[in-house]
């Protein structure tokens, strides 16, 4: 069983969701979009399932990290089919082409 | 019965709901689904609707209480207003039912029926058969809403119902300008008369603080108060001009009683409703509807809603004998125009819109002279005669329609005459109701007309504000008063036998003068649609008098409802006969008039005379009728041509009304026209030309403002989104030290309760009380005591888990002077320190006031100063 | 704290950053799923750390199995256009802003966390159970057993939307008209060129 303290644990998380959030603002490919995405979702998880290492009684946060897990998976396959439609229509994938709002 | 009884207590009498919803529910389903249903599904709807009302308000008049008690439905609490001295008063949807207003609902409902019966026929071709039928049953919900309201604001959803529906029918036919502005002109003209029924509410609320009838009945005294009226407000001599002045301010202020103002504002409303002077212009226009709406709407049931109105408020009308004196004189005078314009029309629903007007003031004359139940007997009588008067012209018209399709022409008693032989039934109850409308003995029309010849002639209003209050001079009715209204009612009656018999022997007297009858004559243009009728008659009857069959009597759906209410206009009298002492209808009525009654006599010299005072009115009926038949039965209307040709400008005058309607337009409509104008001006130029373009300037320039934010590009909100979450984060992690007083005690003894607000894993140190926290405790309130005088800083510290801390001070002071001290020193705690506050908190003084109650500063500054 | 679970801490944490660091900045996005990949192994291994050996597991079948490669199915199916130039840059103040604030309240918020440490608790002892299968499911199908279920409809749902969103027969006639602009642009340089490739023939 490790000895690591969880703040460990946490303080990487909390770089892990700063890294996927920057990189999702800064960044303008769809595709990289989407992966920082999972990168805040997996940050996520890995608060949780560290808080459950200290809140032991149950598997509050492990169960929540799962369904999280089940959540990212149907994120990614809609999110990646919506990026191909996209595709199709304006033959790239640049965030800033997704501007029909603007208009 | 006693099974109805029980499952219908007088308190909770759910019947009503039952009268009330079938029609509305009537008009729902005909409204909305009514052209996809089909002809026969809406006469159906309709039919029943009406019927089943009909049924329950028959149920609902059997089981009134004999006593004279009221049956009661409350719907639901509506709401309540401030009354004089706060008291509220209650404005609750409540229903109640007496002998009057159940006796008018059978009427509504009864003859309702009848004549959505007739128009089942009558408008079978039109192609606005479903909404007909919607209105016809929205306007029976409408006035049963009138009839069984509880109160006055009820019953003025009822009034605006009717009046709504009134205005959808009028201008049924809206093609035609004509008939949209006469739907326009009845619509304003009640207007003008709804905002005196306002203006009473609001004065019965300040005086009675009431607005239910038992509740007026029960405080009506208050309205005994003498009212200033003028000069208004603090308008005096010294304010004005001093020419102005003398002219316009009396040595004494006018006041008139409450009373006075109430019923004249009441009367208002009446009077636009009832087509009374000045208000009447509207009535003779609204013919321009389809012809059952005249007879159910604007004969029988909607237009006598005014007479209802003053009947029921018969509590606030005996206060004041000059409010009743005006209503017997406007009622009078309004019987007597309508009767000599009534004269010379050629329209045969013309002359009988005017007899309408003119009846309507003889049923004010009944309750202006305080024989409230002799005019309501008038409104009962006059729905039958009167209706299937119109039906009877309906019926006229719909056969003259065969060859004559303008709606003038065939509506125009020139064309018609001797249709006797061929629409017998038609004919034979129009007889009828001539008669009774005209007074032939043992008729209706003969026992309620005679009933408000004789209160005119014999009643003695009593001022009741003499016994009450004297304040004030009272206002007495003078001794010839109820004379002069007797004989000028005498003389209306005349003229309405006269005119009545006039249409009857034009109509059914005499040549048939339409068309050219042609046996076995069939139509050449069979083949057309029907619009383009009017066209092909119009050009051959300039060059060759028109051609037609035989007319025909009305198919039985139309001669039913004439039959049934001939036999009510020849017989209903009965119900209240009072010469002959068979008067059922009086002594089911008596209850709800009782008391009114003990203000109106009988005036002295009048005793006895009540058979003798019988014969004005008879020959009346004779004079009028026997001059009717002389002139247009034997000479065949040759008298009036010449009479037309010898004072053609006085003919004239009468036939153009008197020009009242060109008098209108001159004065009052050209009036509001110049105001339009004016404001017309000011709207294009002021509103659009200033103040909108500002406007939209504001609002582009804000617009423009924030569309630079609004770049489209998904990153951009998730980059403010994610500002909002470092915000909310900041929000979380930082301490709130917030302090609540509660301060209720604190002039009694001097205890101030301080409770910070709480939060997760918040602690609290408070400082400046006798004991200072040396450390972070969860106690989140305290209680601090001042003694008087004594001022104190409160600083309470708050550290949440992360370790971050916040302050907040408050300054407390008891206001007053310790007893004893002749300065005030404030006496300091040890180790007290006032503390730095630091900048960006509200400053002690502040809270100083808010502490304080009003005025109490003051008072502790004074203390100070002694 | 022993040293070779310090060791085996910094190893993992040293994946997790580097990985995501790697996805964020790569141009190239097969390396950024690569990245990907690194940061998706190194919480799994974080996993195992804490306990979690039964989500470790899923970690790995779930993200290095199926959402990675499905990110290089799509890469690899838009060929050479998955990668993108750097475009206008008509939004990147407010971008640049709004990743500013949020790193220095981030950093904020970590510095917190570490001047708080001390208030989290120990670090008890766990059951035998305690992050297994058997742990876990038995309160998955249990306690949370409405939630399992809804997530299963869910996960059927996003597949039949994905299909449906992927496969685009039916593409909307205003998108279409504004697809076409560009291509035109597109097109009119293609043919300049080819002008002035026929001129140099």
């Amino acid at each position: 069983m490790s000895t690591v303290p969880v703040e460990y644990f946490l303080i990487v998380a909390a770089v892990l969701f700063v890294i996927g959030a920057v990189g999702f603002l800064l960044r303008r490919n769809l595709l990289v979009l989407l992966m920082s995405i999972e990168l805040m979702l997996n940050s996520v998880n890995l608060t949780l399932v560290a808080y459950n290492r200290i809140h032991a009684a149950n598997h509050a946060g492990q169960n929540l990290a799962f369904f999280v897990i089940a959540v990212a998976a149907a994120e990614a396959a809609v999110g990646l089919a919506i990026v191909l439609a996209f595709f199709r229509v304006r033959k790239t994938i640049h965030s800033d082409e997704a501007n029909l709002l603007k208009n | 019965m006693e099974v109805l009884h029980h499952q219908f207590p007088a308190n909770d009498f759910a019947l009503l709901a039952i009268v009330l919803l079938l029609p509305a529910i009537g008009a729902f389903v005909n409204g909305i689904f009514g052209k996809r249903l089909g002809k026969s599904a809406v006469r159906l709807m309709a039919l029943s609707a009406i019927g089943g009302a009909f049924l329950a308000s028959l149920l609902t008049f059997l089981l009134l209480p004999h006593d004279g008690g009221r049956l009661s439905w409350l719907a639901w609490r509506w709401m309540s207003v401030n009354g004089q001295s706060g008291n509220l008063v209650p404005i609750d949807v409540k229903f109640s039912v007496d002998a009057m207003s159940a006796t008018m609902m059978l009427v509504v409902t009864g003859v309702g029926f009848l004549i959505h019966l007739y128009s089942s026929e009558y408008m079978k071709d039109d192609p606005g058969y479903h909404r007909f039928f919607c209105y016809l049953n929205l306007f029976c919900f409408a006035m049963l809403v009138l009839i069984t309201a509880d109160n006055l604001p009820v019953l003025f959803v009822g009034w605006e119902g009717v009046g709504m529906c009134s205005y959808l029918l009028i201008g049924f036919w809206f093609g035609e300008e004509k008939n949209a502005s006469a739907g326009k002109k009845a619509f304003i003209v009640n207007r003008i008369g709804d905002f005196g029924l306002i203006v009473a509410m609001c004065l019965l609320i300040y005086y009675c603080g009431n607005l239910s009838w038992d509740g007026i009945e029960k405080t009506s005294l208050g309205l005994l108060t003498p009212v200033k009226v003028w000069p208004i407000g603090n308008l005096s001599r010294e304010t004005l001009p001093s020419f102005l002045g003398a002219i316009l301010i009396p040595d004494k202020p006018v006041q008139v009683y409450a009373a006075t103002l109430v019923a004249l504002a009441l009367f208002l409303g009446c009077a636009g409703k009832s087509a009374q002077i000045p208000l009447y212009v509207w009535l003779p226009d609204a013919m321009a509807g389809p012809t059952p709406v005249s007879a159910l709407i604007h004969a029988a049931t909607m237009v006598t809603a005014g007479v209802y109105l003053v009947a029921r408020m018969h509590m606030v009308f005996v206060l004041s004998p000059a409010a009743m004196a005006v209503v017997a004189v406007i009622g009078v005078c309004t019987a007597l125009l309508a009767a000599s314009i009534g004269l010379f029309q050629h329209d045969l629903k013309k002359v009988l819109a005017y007899s309408t007007v003119s009846q309507l003031g003889f049923m004010f004359i009944g309750v202006g002279v305080g024989a409230f139940a002799a005019g309501f007997f008038h409104v009962f009588t006059h729905a039958f005669f009167k209706a299937c008067l119109f039906l009877g012209a309906g019926s006229v018209i719909h056969a003259m329609h065969a060859r004559i399709h303008d709606t003038d022409k065939s509506q125009d008693m020139r064309n018609m005459g001797g249709l006797k032989r061929y629409m017998p039934i038609t004919r034979w109850t129009f007889f009828i109701s001539c008669c009774s409308i005209a007074g032939l003995p043992l008729t209706a029309g003969f026992w309620s007309k005679d009933e408000i010849l004789w209160s005119a002639f014999s009643a003695h209003v009593a001022n009741p504000a003499a016994a009450v209050t004297a304040r004030m001079a009272p206002y007495e009715w003078p001794s010839w008063l109820g004379q002069a209204i007797y004989w000028g009612a005498v003389l209306a009656a005349t003229m309405t036998s006269f005119y009545m018999f006039r249409a009857y022997f034009m109509t059914f007297h005499g040549p048939f003068r339409g068309w050219t009858i042609v046996r076995g004559w069939k139509d050449p243009h069979a083949g057309h649609g029907h619009d383009d009728h009017g066209h092909d008659h119009d050009r051959e009857e300039s060059d060759k008098p028109l051609e037609g069959p035989e007319p025909h009597e009305s198919p039985l759906p139309m001669t039913i409802p004439l039959v049934v209410l001939a036999a009510f206009a020849a017989f209903a009298g009965f119900l209240n006969a009072h010469p002959i002492h068979i008067a059922p209808l009086g002594h089911l009525l008596e209850p709800v008039f009782e008391g009114a009654g003990r203000f109106i006599t009988e005036r002295e010299g009048a005793k006895g005379m009540m058979w003798t005072m019988m014969a004005p009115g008879f020959a009346a009926f004779l004079a009028g009728t026997a001059a009717a038949m002389y002139v247009y039965l034997n000479r065949a209307g040759q008298p009036e041509r010449q009479f037309a040709a010898r004072a053609g400008w006085f003919y004239r005058l009468v036939y153009d009304k008197w020009r009242i309607d060109e008098l209108y337009d001159a004065t009052v409509v050209g009036m509001v026209d110049a105001l339009a104008d004016i404001f017309t001006m000011a709207d294009k130029w002021l509103i659009d030309g200033v103040l909108a373009r500002l406007t939209a300037l504001l609002t582009a320039l804000i617009g423009t403002l924030l569309r630079t934010l609004q770049t489209g590009r998904v990153q951009v909100y998730a980059a403010v989104m994610l500002v909002g979450l470092a915000g909310v984060g900041w929000f979380m992690a930082v301490p709130h030290a917030e302090v609540a007083m509660d301060d209720t005690s604190l002039r009694a003894t001097g205890e101030v309760k301080l409770s910070a607000a709480p939060g997760y894993g918040y602690t609290f140190r408070w400082d400046g009380l006798a004991a200072t926290d040396s450390q972070l405790t969860d106690r989140a309130s305290v209680v601090v005591r001042l003694a008087p005088g004594e001022k104190k800083d409160v600083k309470v510290s708050v550290k949440n888990a992360f370790g971050l801390e916040s302050v907040e001070t408050v300054s407390l002071t008891r206001p007053g002077l310790p007893p004893g001290a002749k300065a005030p020193e404030a006496p300091r705690v040890p180790g007290m320190v006032r503390p730095d506050i630091p900048t960006g908190e509200i400053p002690a003084d502040e809270i100083h006031k808010l502490l304080l109650p009003r005025g109490a500063d003051q008072a502790g500054e004074k203390g100070e100063q002694k | 704290m022993k040293a070779f679970d310090l060791a085996f801490f910094g190893l993992t944490a040293l994946l997790v950053l580097l990985g995501g660091i790697g996805t964020v900045a790569a141009k190239n996005p097969i390396r950024g799923a690569m990245g990907l990949l690194m940061a998706i192994v190194g919480i799994a291994g974080m996993y195992l750390q804490l306990s979690a050996e039964f989500l470790a597991a899923i970690q790995i079948i779930v993200y290095a199995g199926a959402v990675v490669v499905l990110f290089l199915f799509v890469i690899m199916l838009l060929g050479p256009q998955a990668t993108t130039s750097a475009g206008a840059a008509g939004t990147k103040v407010s971008r640049y802003f709004g990743a500013g604030v949020f790193l220095l309240s981030a950093i904020g918020a970590m510095s917190l966390l570490w001047r708080t440490r001390s208030e989290l608790a120990a670090l008890p002892k766990l059951s035998p159970q305690h992050g297994t299968i058997e742990g876990i499911g038995r309160e998955l199908f249990t306690a949370h057993v409405v939630p399992f279920e809804l997530s299963g409809a869910l996960l059927l749902v996003a597949v039949v939307g994905a299909i449906a969103v992927a496969r685009g027969k039916q593409v909307d006639p205003t998108l279409a008209a504004k697809a076409k602009a560009p291509a035109e642009a597109a097109g009119g340089g293609d043919a300049g060129h080819g002008a002035h490739a026929k001129e140099a023939g």
